[in-house]
Parts: C-alpha cells; sequence; structure tokens
C-alpha cells in the first residue's frame, strides 16, 4: 500500500515502449525525462522536505558526468567503477561543503550555492587539459553493467529509467524513517528538532550529500548515453531548471518532483515548434502554475481530482435514501 | 567500628546553580540557583520578563549561560547543544507551538521518539528488515504517548488540522514519546478554555505518576497552586522566593511582588 504509487509509476514506464514501438518520442525524450526525475527527486530530498535551497545543483550533475569521461577515456576506467568515482567525489565535495554552507539561511544559503554551482561551471570551462574546456569531451565509450554494453534508444530507456525507479524506491523509503522524519522535522521547525535530540546540522548534511549523490549517479549515465559531455549541460540553467522542476511539481513529495521532472521535460520538447517564443510560453506557463497550483502540479492535480470526484457522487441522486 | 555518617540528603535530579544570563546588558538571569528532586512537579512562576523562558531556554542549551551550573542526574549541561541535553533526559513543550506542521500528528511524536531509534542513512534508503521492524516499534511507543494524551483518534490527521488546545497536547505527547526523565512544560494552560485547563491539570498529574519530573512554567494561578509540590518564584532574574504553594501564598514578598493583595488560591 506504502508503494502503491511506485508500483503505478514503474507499470507505466514499463508499458510505454510496449505500448508505442519504436516511437522516438518515447524512448529518447522519456530517457530524457528519466535522468530528470533522478535529478528531482535527490533535489527534492534537500529542498522539499529538508527545506534548504541549492541553486547549484546542476554541478552534482556535472561532477559524475566528467568523472565518468575522464576516467573512461583518459584512464580507461571500466565504466562502473568510474560511475563508483564520481559517486565518492561527489559525496566528499558535498560532505565537506555542506557544513560551512548549511550554516546559512534563505537568500545567504541561496547565494552559496549559486556560488558554488558557478565555481565547478567555470572549471569546467577553464581546467582544458582534463575537461576540454567549452568543446567538452568526446567518445566516451558505452556503459558497460558486466559485459553487457547498453546501445540504442530502446536499450537506454530501460536502463535510465531502472535508475529513476531505483531513485523513487529509495526516497520514498528515505523518508518515511527516523532520518527522512528528522528532514522533515528541520524543515518544520529547528528548534523543536533539536530539542527531540536530532543532530540538525547532521540531518541536513545527510540531505546534501544524498541529493549530490543523486544527482553524480545521473551525470554518469548522462555521459555515457550522450557519449559527450561538455560545460553547457552543467550550467546555471540547467540548476535553476532542476529547481523549477521540484517547486513545479510540487515541493515535499516524491511523486511530485518526479512529476514536476517529466513535466518540465515534455514542455521543452513541446515548445520546440513555437521557436522565437518558446521561452516566453515556458515563463508564462509556469508562472499559472504558481499562480493558480500553488502547491504544485501533483499535489494541486490530485486534490482538484478528489474535489471533482466528491462533488459528482453529491449531484447523483442519493439511491440510499 | 565507626559510626556510619549521617546519610545523605536525596541527590537533586536538576541543580541549578548560580546561572547568569545577560542580552546586551540586562541580566535575564541574574545568579539563579534551585534544586528539583525526583518526582516533582516543579513549578516556575513571575511577571513577564521576569526570565523563566529565558532559564527553560538556557535548560535546553539554546542560550549560553556566562556564568554558572546546570547539573543533571550528576552530569554538567551547561555548554552542550540542545540535541545532546535531549539526549540526556530532558524534553520540553514550547511557548509559542513549534509543532512539525508539514506532518501528521503521529509522525511528529515518532519524531519525538528520534533518541530511541536507530537506523542509518544507507539501512533506512534500503528499508533494511531491522528499520522496518523498528517502524513498527516507533509507531506503537508513539501510540502509547498518544493515548496517555487522549489524542490516539487523532493520529493521522495533519498537525496543523487540530484544534489550538489539542496542538498543545501533541507537543506533550511528542516529548513523552522520548521517555525524559525531566519534563518542561512551558505556559501549556496559555489559550486553553476552563474545561481544557482541568484536562490539563490531569494530564500533569497523570505525567508525574508515570514516573517523569515536571518542571512548570505557567501563569494559571488555580492550575500552578493546585498541581505543583513546590514553586520558584522569579522577579528580574532573580529569585524571589522558594517553597511550598502555601509557603509561596503566604510569603509578603510574592504578594507584594506578583500576585497583588491577599488572595488565596485554595484549589
Amino acid at each position: 500500500m506504502r508503494l502503491a504509487g511506485f508500483y503505478a509509476f514503474a507499470a507505466t514506464v514499463a508499458l510505454l515502449p510496449a505500448l508505442f514501438p519504436d516511437n522516438y518520442f518515447v524512448v529518447v525524450v522519456g530517457a530524457s525525462a528519466g535522468l530528470n526525475v533522478i535529478l528531482a527527486v535527490g533535489l527534492n530530498l534537500l529542498m522539499g522536505y529538508a527545506g534548504q535551497i541549492s541553486l547549484g545543483h546542476a554541478a552534482f550533475f556535472g561532477l559524475g558526468a566528467y568523472a565518468s569521461a575522464i576516467l573512461t577515456t583518459r584512464f580507461g576506467w571500466p565504466s562502473l567503477l568510474a560511475l563508483a568515482a564520481g559517486l565518492i567525489a561527489a559525496g566528499l565535495l558535498a560532505w565537506a561543503f555542506a557544513r560551512p554552507i548549511l550554516r546559512l539561511r534563505g537568500h545567504y544559503l541561496a547565494m552559496a550555492t549559486l556560488g558554488f554551482g558557478v565555481i565547478v561551471h567555470v572549471i569546467m570551462v577553464q581546467a582544458t587539459g582534463w575537461t576540454g574546456g567549452p568543446d567538452g569531451l568526446a567518445g566516451v565509450p558505452p556503459l558497460d553493467l558486466f559485459g553487457w554494453e547498453v546501445s540504442g534508444d530502446l536499450q537506454w530507456y530501460g536502463v535510465i529509467m531502472a535508475a529513476a525507479l531505483l531513485a523513487v524506491w529509495l526516497s520514498l523509503n528515505l523518508v518515511d524513517s527516523p532520518v527522512g522524519r528528522a528532514l522533515r522535522a528541520v524543515h518544520g521547525s529547528e528548534f523543536a528538532a533539536q530539542m527531540m535530540g536530532v543532530d540538525t546540522a547532521r540531518a541536513k548534511t545527510q540531505a546534501f550529500v544524498v541529493s549530490a549523490l543523486f544527482a553524480a549517479f545521473a551525470g554518469s549515465l548522462f555521459a555515457h548515453q550522450q557519449a559527450f559531455v561538455s560545460p553547457d549541460s552543467f550550467d546555471l540553467t540547467v540548476s535553476v531548471e532542476l529547481v523549477t522542476m521540484v517547486v513545479l511539481g510540487g515541493l515535499a513529495s516524491t511523486f511530485g518532483a518526479a512529476c514536476g521532472a517529466i513535466a518540465l521535460t515534455l514542455l521543452q520538447q513541446a515548445l520546440v515548434v513555437f521557436e522565437d517564443y518558446e521561452m516566453l510560453i515556458h515563463g508564462a506557463l509556469l508562472m499559472a502554475v504558481m499562480i493558480f497550483l500553488p502547491q504544485g502540479l501533483f499535489v494541486g492535480l490530485t486534490q482538484a481530482a478528489r474535489r471533482l470526484g466528491s462533488a459528482l457522487v453529491r449531484s447523483r441522486p442519493s439511491v440510499a435514501a | 567500628m565507626t559510626a556510619l555518617p549521617p546519610p545523605a540528603p536525596p541527590l537533586a535530579l536538576l541543580a541549578v546553580t548560580g546561572l547568569e544570563q545577560s542580552f546586551g546588558g540586562v541580566m535575564a538571569l541574574a545568579g539563579v540557583s534551585f534544586r528539583v528532586a525526583e518526582g516533582l512537579i516543579y513549578a516556575v512562576i513571575g511577571p513577564n520578563g521576569a526570565g523563566k523562558t529565558t532559564l527553560f531556554n538556557a535548560l535546553c542549551g539554546f542560550y549560553r549561560p556566562s556564568a554558572g551550573s546546570i547539573r543533571f542526574a550528576d552530569r554538567e549541561l551547561l555548554g552542550l547543544p540542545p540535541h545532546r541535553i535531549a539526549a540526556c533526559g530532558i524534553g520540553r513543550t514550547f511557548q509559542n507551538l513549534q509543532l512539525f506542521f508539514n506532518m501528521s500528528v503521529v509522525e511528529n511524536v515518532m519524531v519525538g521518539c528520534h533518541l530511541r531509534a536507530r537506523a542509518s542513512l544507507l539501512a533506512a534508503a534500503l528499508r533494511l528488515p531491522g528499520v522496518r521492524r523498528q517502524e513498527r516499534h516507533l509507531r506503537a511507543w508513539s501510540m502509547e504517548a498518544l493515548e496517555l494524551c487522549e489524542l490516539a483518534d487523532r493520529a493521522a490527521q495533519p498537525a496543523g488540522a487540530l484544534p489550538y488546545g489539542l496542538m498543545k497536547r501533541v507537543e506533550i505527547a511528542r516529548a513523552l514519546a522520548a521517555k525524559p526523565r525531566l519534563l518542561l512544560l512551558d505556559e501549556p494552560a496559555a489559550g486553553l478554555n476552563d474545561t481544557e485547563t482541568l484536562a490539563l491539570r490531569e494530564l500533569i498529574a497523570r505525567i508525574r505518576a508515570s514516573g517523569v519530573t515536571v518542571l512548570l512554567v505557567e501563569h494559571h494561578m488555580p492550575l500552578v497552586m493546585g498541581v505543583s509540590d513546590r514553586l520558584l518564584v522569579l522577579d528580574y532574574g532573580s529569585v524571589l522566593a522558594e517553597g511550598t504553594p502555601a509557603d509561596i501564598q503566604a510569603d509578603p514578598r510574592v504578594v507584594a511582588a506578583y500576585l497583588g493583595g491577599a488572595v488565596s488560591y485554595a484549589v
């Protein structure tokens, strides 16, 4: 029962390519949405549950991607080992930055994480010897899963969606555990959380590290899927998009974050036909959602559906009476 | 055989000595000393601004007093952060509600069980069998605390959906879920009607009966005089008087400074 939503999500993801075989939109856009789901679900643990903002999350996404790209192309590491190294690097970096950064609140935390994202992006552009600079790194080998080389759009769809489901499952588990409740308590009242014995500095650090790990994991998959990485994929715009996904879907809801990620990915695809007006419509839609569904798409629409349902039940003449 | 030394007086659960706390030159606590024996309901009263809440915040580690000592169960608490003080066995409620409004009633109380929970990040993320088993225990413990506070039927509701009086009860249940030895109640009757205040009085007595020592800050005099074993009267950050409710009501200094005239609070 606790995982009912998870099973529904898994079934949808598995059925889509079967219902629409050889459909470019499903497998390619779907894979891209899947990566965004991992990123948004991870960021939601920090933003939605622990109540801490990060405007530099693309940095961890990029760190995972560059770790995989550099270690596999320049040092010939096996892809899984490179992925693990990327996770460790992102986790350590997040851990080291968490204590000083998470002392800050509100606008100051936003500024600090923004600065962090900008610094990492500058390093990606400037450290040409390692990263290839603005031109990026090409020729990232395919992901090798114990001898199975992932290739083709459909296989990538499968791998990324499996990873996205794993991210959703981990997030659902965490939220409904002492660790997750401690995070939510920090958001609810830091004062009271401390008095319940919650080490709030530690709880925030954990949230920051976990969300960084999710992002680095997505980054690593992204590097192999695209076979190419460049700094453009990890700049400030991407960080802002990630925040938008979480807020759009609905803060403090794992499925909300997942829905936000999928909705924003689809929206960007759909708006391509409007060419010059794309950003205009994009911005207007986001503003409309925030004004009319302040709790986000997922929570807002489920509540609207429930209200509609009960209205229909009421309007029907009662048979029992 | 030499004669045995006279038996030592029973050790106080909480012994505060010479506690000083100043805010930019204003002495909010000017050398406060008192002792609370285990098993008592001990009230701290005084006019607004006397330093009652400051005393609570100093006891809980939210302030860093500039001098003095806070010994609790033979441990010095001064200088410890709040979450470590909580781990020593002190729970509290708040004058201004500090509920987790983003959670249900039972989840609020389950956070109260945090000190009794053991789960690593990895075990929790993978929801290992041990974590699952512990979740059941935490839920059962929380339901016990809710039952003591007569809130069991509200467990699944969002904490923010309750009426004010019940929210204050959730705070008490949440603090009790940690199984503290000392419970600090900061104005639990503020904003309650007469019926709710009567129920609160019974609840405080039940809490003491369950073996928890209670330190109470309260303005509602009938409640304080009716339920407390001993009282501490603060005025301008100093101890004005200390004693049983009868002593305090008879003390001319207290009557002059605080109670305002010869009023009896026989209950």
